[in-house]
C-alpha cells in the first residue's frame, strides 16, 4: 500500500471495492481498512462488532464533543446454501439482487483457496419455447466452478461468502462502475475526509466509521452499536444515491456528477443540512437536495435512534445501478462529498449542540 | 495432453483469439491473428470477398510443385472449416444523454444483459448495460424480463455528442471476458468458435496428409453465410466443420439432455436442423477416434446449426461431417471448455486425414 497523499479517489475506489466484505464477513476489508486508516487518522481501532474507527483529535478545550460519521463497509454478496451432484453450487444472497441481473455474471467464491464460477446460463441452442420471456428466480440460478465435485465439496464449505466478479471498469468522463461502490464509496470519503482533516484541524473529534453489517437489511448493526459506543453529538452518513437513470421517476435521483446529494426527511436533522449546505456554498461547490419522506434506507436510521437520539445528516454519492455489479459513481463527487463534510466539520463551533432549551 | 503423433493443440492461439473482439460481419482482429498463425506454415493464403481467411496447404511443398489444382494431389481435397464471428451487440442509436441503443447480432438471451459490461470498438471503450436498482423497481417488473430493445449502453458520456464521436453507429461490442486457466477448465469468452478456430490453427502448423484448404469463416452466427460463399471458392471433395458447441450439463436435467459433457472428448454430430452428416464420413471419424483412442461423444441430435449444413450442399454437394469441442455457457460472457477435448480433437482430425489419403471414398 502507498502512502494516501499519492492516493486519488479514483486510486482508492478501485482498492476498496475491490476488497471481499459481506455482511457478516467483512474481516478481510477490516483488515485492509486499519491500514489504509491509519495512514490518515490519529487513532485507529476495531469494536466488538468488527466496525473499524478512525480518531482525529479535535484542537477545542478537553471535553470535546464528537462527531461520529459512518459509511459501510459491507457490500451485498451471496453464501453458499448446497452443493449439488456434480459439484454445481447454489446460493442465498446476503442484501438484495434483482436476480436478473446475474445470469452469465462471474463470482468468486471466498474458499481457500478462492474459486472463480459463473452463474449458469442454458445456450438458446437448448432452451424450451419462451423459456427466455421469465425472468431465472435466485432459487433456480446455480454457480458452475468448472471444476470436480469432489474438489468442490472438499473446498467450499457451506456458508462459504461470494461476491460478484468484476473489475473496476473505467468509462468515459472519470467514471468508474464496478461492484460494492455501495458503500466503499462512502468508506473512500470517510478516508478523504480524515486526510482533509489532518492539516485543517476541528475543534470538535471526529470518528470515521467503516460499519458492519448495513446491507443485512434487520438494523444498521454496525452504525447502532458504534453510536452506543461513541455517544456522538452528531453523525453523518455517507452513502450512495441512486444516479440518474432511464426508468427511474424525478426525484428519485440526482445526476452523476452533480455533486454531494444531501437528504432532507425525518431522518435529516435540519439545522445540520442548513450548515451542510451553507458549506457547499462557501466552496462554490454544486449539491443537490435529496428527498427522503420516509427515512434515508442508510447508517444514519440507527444512529438517529441511538441512545437518546442523535442529530444526524445523509450525505450522498450519486450511484448509478445500484446493487448490480456495475455500481458506477464519478471520483469527482466523492472528492466533493470529502471536502464538503471536511468544511464543515472544521468549521463546527465547539458550543453547538442540537438540543435546544426553550426555557 | 499426448498430442498421440498428432500435432499439439496450440493453447496460445486459443487464448489471443478468445480475448480479441470479432462479431459477425467484423472479423478483422481475429482474422489478423489467424493470417499471422497460418502465414509461414501454408502454400497460399487470402482473404475472400466476405472476409474468410482461405489457406491451402498439401502434403509437400513438392508434389504442389508438381502441377495439378491440389499439386499432385494424393487424397481427397479436405475443407477444415471454423467460424471466427462470436455473438456480440452494434451500436444502432445514440441518445442525446450519450447513451446507447444497441442490438443484439446473432442468439444472445436478453436475460444474460442487464449489468453487462463490453467492450465497445477495436479500441476497447468500456460501457456497462444500465439496469434499474432494485430499490427503485415495481415489484410487478421484476416477474418481466426487460426486452433488449428496452437497454441501453452507458460509456460514461455526458453528451450525445462525446458519444458519437467516441462510438460511432455501427461500432460492435463484445462481452469483457479475460481468458482464465484452471485444472483441465479454460474459461473465456466465444469458444463458439475461436475453440475450432485454434483446433484448425494448430491443425495446420504441420503439413498435412492430404490436400487441405483451411477456412476461417465469417457470419456464421447470423445464418452460415460466409462457409457459404467459401464453399463455392474451395470445392471440396470432403468437409468437417471444426466447431465449439453447447454441453446440456445441469444439476437436475434429464440425463438425455446432459450430453454432450464438458471433458468427454470431441463431440460427434449426427444430425442438427441443417445437416444430415455424411454417414461414411461420420463411420470413419469414428473408427479412427476407436483406432487412436480418442473418447468420442455425441452431440444432442436436432438441436442448432452450422456451417456444414451450408458447406454439404454447396455445388454437386460436399460429404460433411461436424466435430465438436464441447463448451458449457456457450452465447454468455464466460464459457468453459476442457482443453483435454481441443487436444483430442485435433488429434481425431489429423489421424482422420491420413486415413482419408489411404481411402476415399
Amino acid at each position: 500500500m502507498v502512502e494516501s497523499a499519492v492516493r486519488t479517489s479514483a486510486d482508492w475506489l478501485r482498492y476498496i471495492t475491490s476488497l471481499p466484505g459481506v455482511p457478516g464477513q467483512e474481516d478481510a476489508v477490516a483488515r485492509e481498512l486499519m491500514k489504509a486508516f491509519g495512514t490518515v487518522a490519529d487513532k485507529v481501532e476495531r469494536d466488538r462488532m468488527g466496525s473499524v474507527y478512525g480518531w482525529i483529535h479535535g484542537v477545542g478545550k478537553a471535553p470535546r464533543p464528537r462527531a461520529l460519521l459512518a459509511a459501510h463497509m459491507d457490500k451485498i454478496g451471496f453464501l453458499v446454501r448446497a452443493i449439488e451432484p456434480g459439484g454445481y453450487l447454489r446460493v442465498t444472497e446476503v442484501g438484495g439482487f434483482d436476480s436478473r441481473t446475474l445470469p452469465g455474471k462471474e463470482v468468486m467464491i471466498h474458499s481457500r483457496p478462492p474459486m472463480v464460477a459463473v452463474f449458469a446460463t442454458r445456450p438458446p441452442h437448448l432452451q424450451k419455447k419462451g423459456e427466455a420471456d421469465r425472468p431465472i428466480q435466485l432459487e433456480d440460478l446455480y454457480l458452475d466452478t468448472g471444476r470436480g465435485e469432489g474438489e468442490v465439496r472438499r473446498k467450499v464449505p457451506v456458508g462459504t461468502m461470494v461476491t460478484l466478479r468484476q473489475s473496476p471498469v473505467q468509462l468515459l468522463g472519470d467514471r468508474l462502475a464496478a461492484p460494492g461502490m455501495d458503500d466503499r464509496a462512502g468508506v473512500v470519503v470517510l478516508l478523504r475526509t480524515l486526510e482533509l482533516l489532518r492539516s485543517k484541524r476541528p475543534s470538535w473529534d471526529v470518528v470515521a466509521v467503516a460499519t458492519v453489517e448495513e446491507e443485512f437489511g434487520v438494523v444498521c448493526l454496525g452504525a447502532r452499536t458504534a453510536a452506543e459506543n461513541l455517544c456522538p453529538d452528531l453523525g453523518i452518513a455517507i452513502d450512495v444515491s441512486h444516479g440518474d437513470m432511464p426508468g427511474a421517476r424525478d426525484g428519485d435521483t440526482v445526476p452523476l456528477g452533480s455533486g454531494p446529494a444531501l437528504s432532507i426527511g425525518g431522518n435529516i436533522h435540519p439545522a445540520i443540512l442548513e450548515a451542510l449546505k451553507a458549506s457547499a456554498k462557501a466552496l462554490s461547490m454544486p449539491y443537490r437536495v435529496e428527498p427522503c419522506p420516509t427515512g434515508s434506507g442508510t447508517d444514519a436510521m440507527d444512529i438517529q435512534i441511538s441512545s437518546s437520539g442523535v442529530p444526524t445528516a445523509v450525505v450522498g454519492i450519486p450511484c448509478r445501478y445500484m446493487h448490480t455489479g456495475v455500481e458506477t459513481v464519478e471520483p469527482r463527487d466523492v472528492d466533493r462529498c470529502a471536502y464538503l463534510l471536511a468544511h464543515y466539520l472544521s468549521e463546527l463551533s465547539l458550543e453547538w449542540r442540537s438540543v435546544e432549551v426553550l426555557k | 495432453m499426448s498430442a498421440n503423433g498428432a500435432p499439439k493443440f496450440r493453447e496460445d492461439i486459443l487464448e489471443a483469439i478468445s480475448n480479441a473482439p470479432g462479431v459477425s460481419g467484423g472479423e478483422e482482429a481475429i482474422r489478423n491473428l489467424l493470417a499471422e498463425y497460418a502465414r509461414d506454415k501454408v502454400d497460399s493464403l487470402e482473404v475472400d470477398p466476405m472476409g474468410s481467411l482461405v489457406a491451402r496447404i498439401d502434403p509437400t511443398p513438392a508434389r504442389r510443385k508438381a502441377g495439378g489444382r491440389n499439386g499432385g494431389r494424393r487424397g481427397p481435397h479436405v475443407m477444415l472449416c471454423a467460424h471466427m464471428d462470436e455473438v456480440g451487440i452494434m451500436v444502432t442509436a445514440v441518445e442525446k444523454e450519450g447513451r446507447l441503443r444497441f442490438r443484439r447480432v446473432g442468439g444472445i438471451d436478453p436475460r444474460i444483459l442487464p449489468g453487462q459490461v463490453f467492450r465497445v470498438g477495436a479500441g476497447g471503450l468500456r460501457g456497462v448495460v444500465g439496469a434499474l436498482p432494485p430499490h427503485l423497481t415495481p415489484r410487478n417488473e421484476r416477474d418481466r424480463v426487460t426486452p433488449a430493445d428496452d437497454l441501453y449502453l452507458d460509456i460514461g458520456a455526458r453528451s450525445r455528442e462525446e458519444a458519437e464521436e467516441r462510438v460511432p453507429v455501427g461500432t460492435y461490442a463484445v462481452f469483457d471476458t479475460t481468458y482464465e486457466a484452471w485444472g483441465t477448465t479454460r474459461k473465456g469468452k466465444a469458444f463458439d468458435d475461436r475453440a475450432g478456430c485454434a483446433v484448425l490453427a494448430s491443425l495446420i502448423q504441420r503439413r498435412p496428409p492430404v490436400p487441405v484448404t483451411a477456412v476461417w469463416s465469417v457470419q456464421e452466427e447470423v445464418g452460415l453465410r460466409g462457409a457459404t460463399a467459401a464453399a463455392r471458392r474451395v470445392q471440396p471433395d470432403v468437409a468437417i466443420v471444426l466447431e465449439g458447441t453447447a454441453s446440456g450439463e445441469a444439476p437436475g436435467a434429464p440425463p438425455d439432455e446432459q450430453s454432450p459433457f464438458m471433458g468427454k472428448g470431441p463431440a460427434l454430430t449426427v444430425h442438427d436442423r441443417t445437416l444430415m452428416v455424411h454417414a461414411r464420413l461420420l463411420s470413419r471419424i469414428e473408427e479412427t477416434a476407436k483406432r487412436h483412442k480418442v473418447p468420442t461423444q455425441w452431440k444432442r441430435p436436432g438441436v442448432g446449426g452450422t456451417d456444414a449444413g451450408r458447406i454439404a450442399i454447396s455445388g454437386a454437394g460436399v460429404p460433411s461431417a461436424v466435430v465438436s469441442v464441447v463448451c458449457r455457457y456457450i452465447h454468455a460472457p464466460a464459457a468453459y471448455l476442457d482443453v483435454r477435448d481441443a487436444q483430442r480433437t485435433v488429434t481425431l482430425i489429423w489421424h482422420t486425414l491420413e486415413t482419408l489419403r489411404k481411402e476415399w471414398p
